[in-house]
Order: structure tokens, then C-alpha cells, then sequence
């Protein structure tokens, strides 16, 4: 864990409004799911820094990147960055996906596809190729999905058909589930809108797939100072305590863990 | 040359944690040498386990965030057993070459007066060097009237604390108030060591489109830069009518906050919210004020209340 300036090397355009923003290193050795917390060295228009997840990652760790979606102001000050300019960069942080499993079927929504891309080299690096369901709204929404050519067998939806399945990434995993191509007792990895992910969970928990989601909470701190990112949660790894902190516990819960607040 | 004294607790330097906003240091310590620190002051400890309020429980606002943590903690029992053996580690680390290391501030937090007794009693068994009276809990449904919105019941605390504690007490204030001034009376009156000024400002957000409140328990308590001008005038008020040390505690991020703080009169500030944005922010808060101090050829001592004594007197009332 370290808090540290790392040069801006290269922003570079994923389509869809998304950007990879590969700074200097060194960056520390990560795990897949685990995030750091992001601010520009200058001019950051907004006081708490934001986390993101590792994008990738040089093997010595020469350089490492994020993927960035700008939608609100820290996210378009972060994209807006010019090489050679700062990021603060603080982590890595949190608990990563359960290193369990050998093979595990990833499904991704939106800028949801950044843990996995170093999930899929760490498999790949020990002679697995993992599946990965990418959904977006079109071809052009699907960024970085070029990143994972050769890595992954990808199966990819649009919600126009514009390019794969035709239809939310719910939908295909609905039909990839009806076809035995998802089975039951397989282990489901998964990030995205909350709204994916609570669907996803709903296919797969009565089908008898654990499934492992990795939340996109509201932080303040990221290193479990603040007590502001708690969720509701239960089960034993959780001692009878009814929250928990998602940058020290999460981001990853698995889906049986996770109560839902009313408010 | 930055030692400086609250009441009989001598420190390295007056650069403190704020409660609930590094832990208990613990977690920070990968990201700089905390043995720098003044004083590291625990999250608010109360007697049994609280659960906290329900999520959303954080919000940022324009220079400042809202919380409505609502005092999330394991209780006195698990705090003694798992955090307080950490806080040790972290002051003795920094006690060497003739440094006193961090000091231990334990923040008790009650719902009666017979809960701060227990937790002040505990925590002295535990050789702590101060305590912290958490008067001002905004998050905290259940005690109807605040200790901090009454002079009469801060005094009837922190007396009952006093009369059990060895240590120094500090009496932590909320600007939720008509007159702070009164409150820190009261405090005074009950035998405070120190005051702590100020707990966070009670707001809200709104999501117009949802039709709702943003936190989950509607309100939270506002902290960050856009609260230091509050607190700036609270201490300056403070020190020009309590004769106690004050911690002055609202917005800092710098070593030039700092100083502000105790040219209004602070003894000793503390960092809070900036923590997130920086956690290796007070070590390099502390080294930044010896600079600025020894560029300006001053001393924390020379400028301790300085802005008491200059020639235009600011009003020490509300009024403008
Ligand atoms: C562990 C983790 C990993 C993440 N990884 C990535 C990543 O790899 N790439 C990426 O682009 N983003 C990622 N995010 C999300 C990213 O942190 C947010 O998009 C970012 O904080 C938004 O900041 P902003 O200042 O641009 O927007 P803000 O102005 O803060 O918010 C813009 C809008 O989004 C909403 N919003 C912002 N953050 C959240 C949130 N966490 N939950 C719900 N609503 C929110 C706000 O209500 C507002 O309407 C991750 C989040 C977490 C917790
Ligand atoms: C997330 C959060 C949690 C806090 N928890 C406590 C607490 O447990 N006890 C307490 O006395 N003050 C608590 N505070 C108040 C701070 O200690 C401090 O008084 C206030 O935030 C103003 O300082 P700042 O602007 O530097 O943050 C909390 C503040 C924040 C932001
Ligand atoms: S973001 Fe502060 S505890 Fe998790």
C-alpha cells in the first residue's frame, strides 16, 4: 500500500467515451478486483479522491492503468490529464476476487470490465482462457473489449445488435444458462451497474451459481478510515456485525452476503 | 521547537488526528511514519457495540462532505482487546531520541453520564494519556437532548468524567448551537483540561429527481474545508473567553490552516476530513509548519492568539 505521484504516460481513446490512462511506475503488485483511489497532483475540482480498479498492469510493474469513464467532475479532471502531468495514486486496496477458482465465467457492464483484464492474463498466464460476458449499449460502447482479444473467450451483447448477442448481458447469460453453456455449480464473477448485478445475481443464485460481485460504492477514504462505503451485509465471515466496509472488506462480496437497504 | 502542552499532556507537536477520521491510525501507517504525530485520537468509543446509521452514509458537497456514520463501533470491550494494543504499537514507535511519539486520545462517546464514568473509568485502567468527551453525537438518535446543546449537561459530564479520569479531559464541542460560548462555560465549570472546537455542522442533501434525502438517515454532519471559517471564529471566540487550551479542529489541509488556528488561539489543531483525500497528510503537515515558521522567523508561541492582539479588534460577539 503506498500513496504516491505517478506520471501520466498516455491517455488513450477506448471508445464509448472511455479512456485508458496509463501512468509511470512503479506500481505495486495487484490482485484482480483490487482498486486504487485516484486524484490529479493539480487543479482536482473536487475534494475526496475516487477509486478505480486496476486496469493493467506491466509483469515488473513499470507502468500500470485505469480504465476512466468521465460522469462527473473527478472523472473528467482524471481524463482531462495531459502526459506528463500528476496522478495521486493510493493503494492497492481491498480484497480482490477469491483466488479459489480456476474458472470462473466474468461478466461485465460498462467501465464493470476493468477488473478483469488482469484476471484474464493471470489466467492466461497459467495456460487457462476464462469466459467473459460483455454487455454495452452498442459496438462503439463496448470500451476496451480490444484489450481482451486473445485473452478471454468473449462473448459480447448489444442492446442494438449493433455487434454479438442482441439484448442486455442478462439476457445473454439467461440464454447462455438455457443452453448448458452456463451450468450449474459454476462460479460467476461479476461488476457492473448495480442494477446488472442484482439481475445477474438473480439468474444465477436459484440455478445454484455462487456468484461474486464487485460494487462500484461511494467512498470517502478507500483505506477504511471513514466507515462512509459500508454496506448491509450478513454471514459468518461478518461475525454477526450488519455492515461492512467495501474498501476493506469488498469491493468483492459474494451475493448471498449482500442485504438490501430500503432507502 | 513544535512541543506544545494541553493541560499536563506535553506533545511533540500540535498536529492531531480528528476522531472518526483515520481510525485508529492503524490503518494509515503503510503511508507515512505516524511516530510524527502530536497525538492520534481514536473513532468514538461507546460502551456497548453500535451498528451505525443505514447507508448511503457519505456524501460530497461542494468543499466538504456530509456523514451520518452515526458512530459505527464494536463497543469499549472489543476496542480495548483489538485497537488499543494497535495505538500502542503506533506511540511507542515514534517514542525515541527524545520524542515523546504519539500521544493516545480516546474518544468516549455516552448515551448518560453513567456510560462516560464506565468508559472513562476503563480507559484509564488502560493507561491511556487523554480522553476526549464526544458532547456533540448529531448522528445519534437515541439522546434526545445533546449533552452539547446544554451547558448545564456538559458540565454534569464532563464533572462525572473528572471525577474518575487521571488523565487530561477534553471537552469536544458542536457548533449546533446558539452560543458555544456558554457551552464551553459549562464544560469549563465541570473541570475541562481543554476544549475540542468544533464537531461537524448538522446539513443535508437532495436528490430532487428521486424526491428524497441522499444519506440514508436524512441528515449528516457537514466537515471539510467550507466548515473551517466556522470554526476559525468558534476558537477565537473560545480563547478570548475560557481560559482552557482549545484544539482547534474544521477544515485543515495545510500547515497554513494550522497556523491560522493558532493565531486565533488553538493550542493544538486536528486534521479530519483532509485525511481521505491525503493519508500521509499530517506528517507532512507538521514538517511544513517548521518551514513556514522558520521562513517566518516565528514560533508557534509568538503566534499562539495573535490575531487577539491586533489593532482593529474583530467583534467577539455574533453580531456583525
Ligand atoms: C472499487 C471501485 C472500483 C471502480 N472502478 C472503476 C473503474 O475501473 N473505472 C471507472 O470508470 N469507474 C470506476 N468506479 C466508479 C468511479 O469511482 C466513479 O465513477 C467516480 O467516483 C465518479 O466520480 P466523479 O467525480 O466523476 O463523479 P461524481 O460527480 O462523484 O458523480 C457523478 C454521478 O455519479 C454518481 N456516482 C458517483 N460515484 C458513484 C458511486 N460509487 N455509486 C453510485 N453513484 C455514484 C453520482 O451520484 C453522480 O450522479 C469504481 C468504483 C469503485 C468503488
Ligand atoms: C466520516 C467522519 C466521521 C467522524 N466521526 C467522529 C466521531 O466518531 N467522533 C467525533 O467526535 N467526531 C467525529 N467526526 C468529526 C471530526 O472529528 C471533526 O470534528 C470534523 O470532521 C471537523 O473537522 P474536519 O473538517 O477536519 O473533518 C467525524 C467526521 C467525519 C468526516
Ligand atoms: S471509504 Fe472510508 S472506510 Fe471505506
Amino acid at each position: 500500500m503506498q500513496t504516491k505521484v505517478h506520471k501520466l504516460l498516455r491517455r488513450r481513446d477506448l471508445g464509448g467515451g472511455s479512456y485508458a490512462l496509463e501512468v509511470e511506475g512503479p506500481i505495486p503488485s495487484t490482485q484482480p478486483g483490487q482498486f486504487y483511489m485516484l486524484r490529479t497532483e493539480r487543479c482536482w475540482p473536487v475534494q475526496l479522491p475516487r477509486p478505480f480498479s486496476l486496469y493493467d498492469r506491466a509483469p515488473d510493474g513499470s507502468w500500470g492503468s485505469f480504465l476512466v469513464k468521465p460522469v462527473g467532475e473527478g472523472t473528467r479532471a482524471l481524463c482531462d490529464q495531459q502526459p506528463g502531468e500528476g496522478i495521486v495514486c493510493t493503494g492497492p486496496l481491498g480484497q480482490p476476487f477469491p483466488r479459489d477458482f480456476a474458472d470462473p465465467v466474468c461478466i461485465a457492464g460498462g467501465v464493470g470490465l476493468a477488473p478483469f483484464l488482469l484476471l484474464a492474463r493471470q489466467a492466461k498466464a497459467q495456460g487457462r482462457t476464462l469466459r467473459l460476458l460483455f454487455g454495452g449499449r452498442t459496438r462503439e460502447m463496448l470500451s476496451g473489449i480490444d484489450d481482451f482479444a486473445g485473452l478471454v473467450r468473449m462473448h459480447a451483447s448489444t442492446d442494438d445488435g449493433s455487434f454479438g448477442f442482441r439484448g442486455r448481458v442478462t439476457a445473454l447469460l439467461d440464454d447462455m444458462l438455457q443452453k448448458g453453456e452456463v451450468k450449474a455449480g459454476e462460479i460467476v464473477f461479476c461488476c457492473g451497474p448495480d442494477p446488472m448485478m442484482e439481475a445477474v445475481a438473480a439468474l444465477c443464485e436459484p440455478r445454484g451459481l455462487r456468484c461474486f460481485l464487485s460494487l462500484e460504492t461511494y467512498m470517502a477514504c478507500g483505506y477504511g478510515v471513514c466507515n462512509g462505503c459500508t454496506v448491509r451485509v450478513q454471514g459468518p465471515r461478518f461475525k454477526g456485525w450488519p455492515f461492512s466496509r467495501t474498501c476493506m472488506e469488498g469491493p468483492v462480496y459474494e451475493a448471498c452476503e449482500l442485504v438490501h437497504d430500503a432507502h | 521547537m513544535l512541543e506544545t502542552s494541553l493541560a499536563s499532556l506535553e506533545l511533540d507537536n500540535p498536529v492531531l488526528s480528528a476522531s472518526g477520521t483515520f481510525g485508529s491510525g492503524w490503518e494509515g501507517r503503510q503511508f507515512s511514519d505516524l511516530g510524527h504525530v502530536g497525538a492520534l485520537v481514536s473513532k468514538t468509543v461507546t460502551l456497548l457495540p453500535r451498528p451505525g446509521n443505514p447507508p448511503p452514509r457519505i456524501w460530497e458537497t461542494p468543499s466538504g462532505m456530509l456523514n451520518s456514520i452515526g458512530l459505527e463501533n464494536k463497543g469499549v470491550d472489543y476496542f480495548v482487546r483489538e485497537t488499543l494494543p494497535k495505538m500502542r504499537e503506533l506511540a511507542a514507535s515514534g517514542r525515541k531520541d527524545g520524542r515523546h511519539g504519539p500521544r493516545i486520545v480516546i474518544n468516549i462517546g455516552g448515551e448518560s453520564i453513567d456510560d462516560f464514568v464506565a468508559l472513562a473509568e476503563r480507559f484509564c485502567r488502560e493507561g491511556v494519556h487523554a480522553l476526549e468527551v464526544n458532547l456533540s453525537c448529531p448522528n445519534v438518535q437515541e439522546g434526545k437532548l445533546l449533552f452539547s446543546t446544554d451547558p448545564r449537561l456538559a458540565e454534569q459530564a464532563v464533572r462525572a468524567v473528572k471525577k474518575v479520569a487521571d488523565v487530561p479531559v477534553f471537552a469536544k464541542l458542536s457548533p449546533n448551537v446558539t452560543d458555544i460560548v456558554a457551552i464551553a462555560k459549562g464544560a469549563e465549570q465541570g473541570g475541562a483540561d481543554g476544549l475540542t472546537a468544533i464537531n461537524t455542522l448538522i446539513g443535508m442533501a437532495i436528490d430532487w429527481r428521486k424526491r428524497k434525502t441522499i444519506l440514508g438517515r436524512g441528515i449528516g454532519g457537514l466537515s471539510g474545508p467550507a466548515i473551517k471559517p466556522v470554526a476559525l471564529r468558534m476558537v477565537y471566540q473560545l480563547a478570548a473567553a475560557v481560559r482552557l487550551p482549545i484544539i482547534g479542529v474544521g477544515g485543515v489541509r495545510s500547515a497554513d490552516d494550522v497556523l491560522d488556528f493558532v493565531c486565533a488561539g488553538a493550542a493544538a489543531v486536528q486534521v479530519g476530513t483532509a485525511m481521505f483525500t491525503d493519508p500521509a497528510l499530517m506528517v507532512c503537515i507538521v514538517d511544513e509548519i517548521r518551514d513556514k515558521l522558520a521562513a517566518a522567523g516565528t514560533t508557534i508561541g509568538d503566534l499562539r492568539g495573535a490575531a487577539h492582539r491586533q489593532a482593529h479588534q474583530p467583534s467577539g460577539s455574533c453580531a456583525r
